[in-house]
């Protein structure tokens, strides 16, 4: 056992996950769970007990139950002050996606618009008895009573033949297919199947445009699954009541008393329902600037971040933050439950919240990484080729690819003539035909400097780019890496006498890998566009530190295993770790505390900065 | 029986019943959804007297989701495209609605015939042909009804003259254009494919002639 060696003291976290990993050995197997759950989920989950380090964000991660208990509570507070019931509470405040304070302003004005437009209750005709609707009679009798009609409460599906309805204003004018009410008795034919069994049952909303059940089923699970819509209106042509959330449950999920029809439809229209669901929080988090829904495949998970709600605070934070899953597609159960061994390959849901993209660009700002994603989107292969195969046109700095001849040029564009050589005037060479010896001619010194400052950016833009892209690939490959180490694992276990718990350092340290890569990465981005000067020089300080230390331990890692070695490879992998891990923490905090300073200055305009006072590369 | 099937039948018998609104759905295979409907243009329209066929595909969530319906006889005007016979018409996308059906949805179609709606183009060239000069518009639409929808062609005095009952397509008719300026152009040695091209994409028609000069027309042909 390797009780012996030391690691610093001052890296507590780590220090404290190896002296427990080693204890969690001798005790019970549940122990280990707790203990690595915790030492993992301190970096980026925000339990009030943790400190928080200057690059992170304060955020929670909400599951889909949380928002929807969110939700519940608009509702609920809506319910409260208009006296409406639930369901009506929803409709109007998706209607006015989730802004109460408008909703309610608006009611107050005109309940009666605001239920019509949200497609509550039907419009009333212009008849003679309605009031003439303005402001000032917006709190008369019979306007008020129009705006608590309690539809919801009549609306739970109500068949033609549930008996009369109370007298109603009349509705909007009825398709002429539907069958004319007073001859009730004839039998009821579906205007959209034209089925007339008599075991049909036909619903409506409280339009009384009837549709058999079977069709309303299949219109609102086509609505829901084809075209992602959550505000499903009645099928009756240019009618714009919205059907109610009791509505749609009571298609899809079939009450225990009724009879269960066939078991595959069933199935179908609970993941309906469940969509339909998702569809309603999407909606509500897609209304919320301080929620954002976490972007990998098949999560349902919402993150709330108020920190990075407005857009001015994206230019002093980066708001990356993690729902709390890791993996693609595994339940919620499964991820949770199994926090060892499927470590490696299920990755953290990490993302940014200020911007599309979906991963960790940290130390560099939203609005920076999305500039230089788009210049090595648009740049980088022809900027490539351009270097290596073309000189721009001395006079007017076209691009010139010399694809054979003579050294005479004459540019297409300007007509000027020049040697390809010195790039000087070609008038100069006077009767020096078609070979230059000439160096110091004025003309062609300053020619070949505007090359060569053209040339310059270039190379600079390449340098930065070539980096970028090695970290990128060498973070792609990360995933080989696991796989390798995890072999090590295994073989170490056997050819020495470690346990599996003591062998999880070689983890830990490939992760450690492949986080610091991807802030690497990004410091090259953030280097290409920071104007020159003392605050640059000390972030590339910082930054070849880091390089250094992870190209270490990079080597370090690839090392054959050999028994006798394990206890000292495992000593200066610990400690390459650790050192990794503050080279990392540097750089970001570092990084971060100057965003909020505002120490950083570019050498180009970015949105949310100052202008740059000169341009210098 | 499929509900989908059972509703198209009823809705193919409905319409070989309804004798008095001239639309008609036949069957183009052995499916019965892929269909062409036909009704025909319009009284009192450029479109009159023609037969308008129209290729119509049922989707799998019928009626659920909108019917796809495109012109399969070339028509001018706004709102259809004048290459594809694709059609800009809010029952065919948002606005559908499962109580509507084939029969109604032609209806709809024959009544925009009636009623271009030139701030909502599908064809954005026909719609500014239909803003600049109507009346150049409504000939040009009278000619296309006349040769691919059968039509009777330009009645009376009104209209060019000069395209009455000529047997070879008058290509210069079909793009809406004066012969006198086509011909202006031609004589300077252009194709008259070419000039036809150019000045149907400059929209080279009534108060618009004024506007364009000469030279920028020749620069366009010479592109």
């Amino acid at each position: 056992m390797s009780s012996d060696y030391e690691i610093s003291d001052d890296d507590e976290n780590y220090y404290d996950y190896d002296e427990d990993m080693i204890d969690g050995t001798q005790d019970e197997e549940e122990e280990d769970g707790d203990m690595y759950m915790d030492t993992y989920g301190d970096d980026f989950k925000v339990a009030p007990k943790n400190k928080r380090k200057p690059y992170e964000i304060e955020y929670e991660s909400l599951s889909q139950a949380a928002v929807e208990k969110l939700m519940q509570e608009d509702v609920e507070h809506i319910c409260g002050i208009f006296g409406v019931d639930g369901s009506t509470a929803a409709l109007l405040l998706r209607h006015m996606s989730w802004n109460k304070e408008r909703l309610i302003e608006k009611y107050m004005d005109n309940p009666s618009k605001v239920l019509v437009d949200a497609g509550v209750t039907v419009k009333e005709p212009s008849s003679p008895s309605a009031p003439v609707r303005s402001h000032s009679s917006s709190n008369s009798n019979s306007n008020a009573n129009n705006g608590r009609r309690p539809t919801r409460s009549t609306s739970k599906l109500i068949g033609l033949a549930s008996g009369s309805k109370s007298p109603k204003i009349p509705t909007v004018s009825p398709p002429a297919l539907r069958p004319s009410k007073p001859t009730r008795p004839t039998p009821f034919v579906c205007p959209i199947c034209f089925d007339d069994s008599p075991d049909l049952k036909p619903l409506s909303l409280d339009c009384e445009h009837s549709f058999c059940s079977g069709c309303w089923t299949a219109y609102v699970s086509s609505k829901i699954n084809d075209e992602a819509e959550h505000c499903i209106r009645c099928m009756a042509e240019g009618c714009a009541l919205v059907t109610p959330d009791p509505f749609i449950r009571a298609l899809l999920l079939v009450e225990p008393t009724e009879p269960v029809g066939e078991p595959s439809l069933q199935k179908e229209n609970v993941a309906t329902w469940a969509r339909f669901q998702e569809l309603l929080v999407r909606h509500f988090v897609a209304s919320n600037p301080n929620l954002k829904y976490c972007p990998y495949p098949s999560c349902t998970n919402t993150v709330s971040c108020p920190g990075a709600a407005s857009k001015a605070s994206l230019a002093t934070v980066v708001p990356i933050v993690s729902c709390g899953r890791r993996g693609f597609g595994i339940t919620e159960e499964m991820s949770q439950s199994q926090p060892v061994g499927m470590g490696l390959a299920a990755k953290e849901h990490k993302f940014c919240f200020g911007c599309p993209i979906e991963s960790d660009h940290r130390p560099v700002v939203c609005n920076v990484a999305k500039m230089w994603l788009k210049k090595c989107r648009d740049d980088s292969e022809t900027a490539n080729w351009i270097k290596s195969n073309t000189k721009e046109c001395p006079q007017c700095q076209s691009t010139i690819e010399k694809n054979g001849g003579c050294n005479h040029m004459t540019c297409k564009k300007c007509k000027h003539d020049f040697c390809w050589v010195c790039m000087g005037p070609w008038a100069e060479h006077g009767t020096a035909w078609y070979s230059c010896n000439r160096f110091d001619e004025k003309g062609s010194v300053e020619a070949r400097d505007a090359q060569s400052r053209s040339r310059a950016s270039l190379e600079r833009y390449l340098h930065y780019y070539n980096r970028w892209a090695n970290h990128e690939q060498s973070a792609k490959l990360s995933v080989e890496l696991y796989t390798k180490t995890e072999k090590k694992m295994e073989d170490m276990q056997i050819t020495s006498a470690l346990t599996w718990i003591e062998v999880q350092f070689m983890k830990k340290a490939v992760e450690e890998v492949e986080k610091c890569r991807t802030t690497l990465k990004w410091t090259y981005a953030m280097a290409y566009y920071l104007a020159r000067g003392n605050e640059k020089e000390l972030f590339e300080d910082n930054q070849r530190d880091l390089e250094k230390a992870v190209e270490d331990l990079s080597e370090l890692l690839e090392q054959p295993i050999e028994a006798e070695n394990i206890p000292t490879l495992r000593q200066k992998v610990t400690d390459k770790t650790v050192y990794v891990q503050k080279r990392n923490d540097i750089v970001l905090e570092d990084t971060a505390m100057g965003f909020l300073e505002g120490r950083w200055k570019w050498n180009v305009a970015v949105e949310g900065f100052d202008e740059p006072e000169k341009v210098e590369f | 029986m499929d509900a989908r099937l059972r509703r198209v039948n009823k809705e193919i018998a409905d319409c070989k019943n309804d004798k008095t609104s001239n639309i008609k759905i036949d069957l183009i295979d052995d499916s019965p959804f892929h269909l062409k409907g036909s009704f025909p243009g319009p009284e009192g329209t450029p479109y009159q007297g023609g037969t308008f066929e129209v290729d119509i595909v049922i989707p799998e969530s019928y009626p659920f989701q909108p019917v796809k319906m495109k012109f399969i006889t070339k028509v001018y005007h706004p709102n259809i495209s004048s290459a594809s016979g694709a059609i800009c018409l809010d029952i065919l996308k948002d606005a559908w609605s499962p109580v509507l059906t084939l029969k109604s949805t032609l209806i709809s179609l024959q009544s925009l015939l009636c009623s271009p709606e030139p701030n909502d183009p599908q064809d954005a060239e026909v719609a500014k042909h239909y803003t600049t000069s109507k009346s150049s518009f409504d000939d040009t639409a009278v000619y296309w009804t006349q040769i691919y929808a059968g039509g009777p062609g330009p009645q009376g005095k009104k209209g060019k003259g000069t395209t009455m009952g000529k047997e070879p397509r008058d290509e210069i008719a079909i793009a809406g254009l004066e012969r006198a300026h086509v011909e202006q152009f031609e004589a300077l040695g252009f194709e008259r494919s070419k000039v036809i091209d150019v000045l149907r994409r400059l929209n080279y028609r009534g108060p618009n002639v004024a506007k364009l000069s000469e030279d920028r027309v020749v620069e366009e042909l010479l592109k």
